[in-house]
């Protein structure tokens, strides 16, 4: 046999000794103590969700339920901030299901439902509870406050930041007075936070960090964590290197799955990939998508031989929940065809399907990006125009700007 | 992750204020259904972490699940799925008895259990009911991603919601009619599947390309002067196809091998370009082909099994469907020869076909079959594919 030949037959044969069964086989760990999974959150938070979860699971459908029904949502939808797990959303929702398709459910359960409407991008529906639980004159008033806090974040969500910026007036109002600095301070917050994103950066910023000098962690890190997030994001628009340090301090008061992968972001921007692989260093399959993406990312950069892992895990996470017909994702997977397979033709359409939902500083970014890298940069006119009407300007949109953008676009 | 998460009021319990898009996989389970006549066979995976949940398997509490504390209560695991997941047919319960040794798997969020279970259906089903409300009252968005694979029929898939009423039904009828029937059928399917090949026609044109040439001085190829030579290296190449790809189709459609399609696919493409190479840059002597052709025709016959797996066996015996299927591809395969031979010792002198044809063929083989190479392998799409 000549040699071509042999090399043939042992290409061939090496071939089809690699692909072995596709996909992973069933298996039966060898060894008793084999760790199999983890759990999340602390022994003593898993006690208390398994003890209100038989609680209203023996309760059932009757109305001393609900007490615990809205404790254990509310859990759920905390675990869900911080893990990023989405499982848990579906558990918020099931606890509430007795109310779940009354037309006006009690006041809290209204507002619970508004915030599993929106975590699933039924921006509609929720604010249509919101609304209506605002305009409810028996609705407590904290909640009240509450549901306006929450309509504003969805309606800066949908790019609606005149809207949004109403609604926070109105926050800061009279009306909600009584309720102290518990109102007092998401009011003055979302007013500086909003005033950066319409063209005035330089109040923004001040009035934002003359409330930090009013706000001590230790009497509430809620708020002080989300206050320094909404510092760490005016930050990154402006250019501004404080940014990290502001991310930092957010995830330590509060560690949530948004501002790690913002804080990755940001990384990202600055080619510091090695510390983007230090804060998503967990098993790739316990990362959100959110981190998993970001982490894939900075692999693929760094040339790492584990690149190509990430990016298939996070393929196939993608494709399987759009198998459900979940199209909640379009912005990761925008982003994963964009950076990720080099495939911009085919992140644009997601892009601009995501702008349509969603107008955040992010989606415009990203829909610049998958314009310009697709060659077609009139897709996202949109943007630009979006911006232009508030005046709006982002550091980190000024290499993906055309040329002849108008200046008070770029920095 | 989508949107930043805003802080609640301090006079509030927590309460998310984000938009926050969904960021690991919601919970699924993966329902795939065997059936076979009566027979169902079940098996249902299931994330760790749901069934802790319901019926917390982490005995000591240390957040870390031991395959011990899994293993140990693998019973209580299959009643409490067969309690949730239960199947019918015309309003009659099918009845099942749990299988299968404990066993994990891996899916892209991590490990689960895999639970098997053997249903008994009353006969004559037309469609199957699949009455699924596992976590039905614990996780709303909670879904099972259905396979259902009917006799060797396309898999059908479907997305259950838990406890939807009616309960999800699946037809068996469709699939079962599509699978081609009797020896006629599957002689028919064997010579369209090799027609249609585009591989596996390209292959044996890039083979048969040089045939019709001899090799002279200094490399030159010239008409090959006696058709006997000729007739007899073809008869070789052909015969090592035939018997190279009815051994593995006969291998993988028995399942004894069943090497990945995405690796067979690849190897099949790279067979073609290897060979149209070949007719470019000579790597074997002529006389050698036939064992090449043996090797990669293992490839193709794998190719050939996807295929005729693909159409389902249907409801006639084994041998029959498969040695049809094999005598369609042999009588396409001979079609091709006899309508390429002539033509091609016909032009074998000519500039034509001396450049035109085997370099310029060649050459344009090569390419189009390292595309393939590239889309197979590594799973990216054309352009235009």
């Amino acid at each position: 046999m000549n040699t071509p030949l042999a090399r043939t037959l042992v290409v061939a044969l090496i071939a089809i000794g690699l692909g072995g069964p596709s996909g992973a086989t069933p298996h039966t760990p060898s060894d008793d103590q084999t760790v199999v999974a983890t759990l999340p959150g602390t022994t003593a938070a898993r006690r208390q969700a398994r003890q209100l979860a038989r609680q209203v699971h023996a309760l059932g459908t009757s109305p001393a339920a609900l007490p615990a029904a809205l404790q254990l949502a509310r859990a759920a939808i905390d675990r869900f901030r911080r893990d990023g797990d989405p499982r848990e959303i579906g558990v918020a929702r099931a606890a509430l299901a007795p109310w779940w398709s009354q037309a006006a459910p009690p006041p809290a359960v209204r507002l619970l439902r508004a915030s599993i409407l929106q975590t699933q991008h039924d921006f509609g529906p929720a604010l249509t509870d919101l609304d209506a639980l605002i305009a409810t004159p028996q609705a407590p008033l904290p909640l009240q406050a509450q549901a306006e806090l929450i309509r504003l974040a969805l309606l800066q969500a949908q790019g609606r930041l005149e809207d949004a910026r109403q609604g926070c007036e109105r926050l800061g109002s009279a009306r909600y007075a009584t309720l102290g600095d518990s109102v007092r301070l998401p009011a003055a917050v979302c007013a500086a936070e909003l005033a950066s994103l319409m063209g005035d950066e330089n109040r923004g910023a001040r009035e934002l960090a003359a409330l930090a000098t009013r706000l001590t962690p230790q009497s509430d890190p809620g708020t002080a964590a989300w206050l320094a997030l909404v510092r760490g994001e005016l930050a990154e628009r402006r250019g501004d290197p404080a940014a990290l340090g502001l991310f930092e301090q957010a995830l330590q008061l509060a560690p949530e799955a948004y501002t790690r992968a913002a804080l990755a972001d940001w990384l990202l921007d600055r080619q510091r990939h090695a510390e983007v692989l230090r804060l998503s260093d967990t098993a790739l399959e316990d990362l959100p998508d959110s981190l998993l993406l970001r982490r894939a990312i900075a692999l693929k950069r760094l040339g790492d031989p584990r690149a190509a892992a990430a990016a298939d895990l996070l393929g196939q996470r993608l494709d399987a929940t759009r198998e459900r017909g979940d199209t909640t994702h379009r912005r990761e997977q925008a982003r994963y065809l964009l950076e990720l397979r080099g495939q911009p033709q085919a992140a644009l359409p997601l892009a601009l399907a995501n702008w349509a939902v969603q107008k955040e500083p992010a989606d415009a970014r990203l829909l610049l990006d998958c314009a310009n890298a697709a060659g077609q940069p009139q897709a996202a006119q949109d943007v630009l125009r979006h911006l232009r009407v508030y005046h709006q300007r982002d550091a980190r949109l000024t290499a993906a700007l055309p040329p002849g953008a108008p200046p008070t676009l770029i920095r | 992750m989508t949107h930043r998460l805003v802080s609640w009021l301090l006079a509030l319990a927590a309460l998310s204020m984000g938009t926050a898009a969904l960021a690991h996989k919601p919970s699924d389970a993966y329902l795939t259904l065997e059936v076979q006549d009566t027979q169902v066979e079940q098996r249902l995976d299931i994330h760790l972490r749901d069934l802790d949940r319901e019926l917390v398997l982490d005995h000591d509490d240390d957040g870390r699940l031991q395959w011990a504390e899994v293993r140990t209560r693998w019973e209580e695991l299959q009643r409490y799925t067969a309690e949730r997941v239960r199947l019918s047919v015309a309003g009659q319960p099918c009845s099942a008895v749990a299988t299968g040794e404990p066993q994990l798997d891996e899916h892209t969020d991590g490990a689960y259990a895999v639970l098997r279970s053997r249903w008994t259906c009353p006969a004559g089903a037309q469609a199957l009911a699949i009455d699924y409300r596992l976590f039905a009252d614990t996780d709303a968005s909670h879904r099972g991603l259905l396979r259902l694979r009917h006799g060797t029929g396309t898999p059908q898939t479907a997305v259950l919601v838990p406890g939807s009423a009616p309960p999800a039904s699946v037809s068996l009828v469709a699939t079962a009619g599509e699978a081609p029937s009797g020896f006629g059928g599957f002689v028919a399917e064997g010579i369209h599947h090799i027609l249609i090949g585009t591989d596996h026609v390209l292959f044996l044109l890039a083979l048969l390309l040089p045939a019709v040439l001899v090799t002279g001085a200094a490399s030159r190829r010239d008409a090959a002067p006696q058709w006997r030579p000729m007739l007899t290296e073809v008869l070789k190449i052909v015969t090592a196809f035939t018997v190279a790809h009815s051994v593995t189709l006969a291998l993988a459609v028995l399942d004894i091998v069943d090497p990945p399609s995405r690796w067979v696919e690849s190897l099949i493409a790279v067979s073609v370009v290897f060979t149209a190479v070949d007719n470019l840059r000579p790597m074997l002597a002529p006389q050698h082909r036939w064992r090449l052709t043996l090797v990669f025709g293992l490839v193709h016959g794998f190719g050939f099994a996807g295929a005729l797996k693909d159409l389902g066996l249907g409801g006639g015996s084994l041998a029959a469907s498969l040695l049809g299927f094999n005598l369609g591809v042999e009588l396409g395969q001979l079609s091709l020869v006899a309508l390429f031979l002539p033509l091609a010792w016909w032009a074998r002198g000519t500039r034509f076909y001396q450049r035109g044809v085997l370099l310029g063929g060649s050459s344009a083989v090569a390419l189009l079959a390292l595309a393939w190479v590239v889309e197979r392998a590594f799973d990216v799409p054309l352009p235009g594919a």
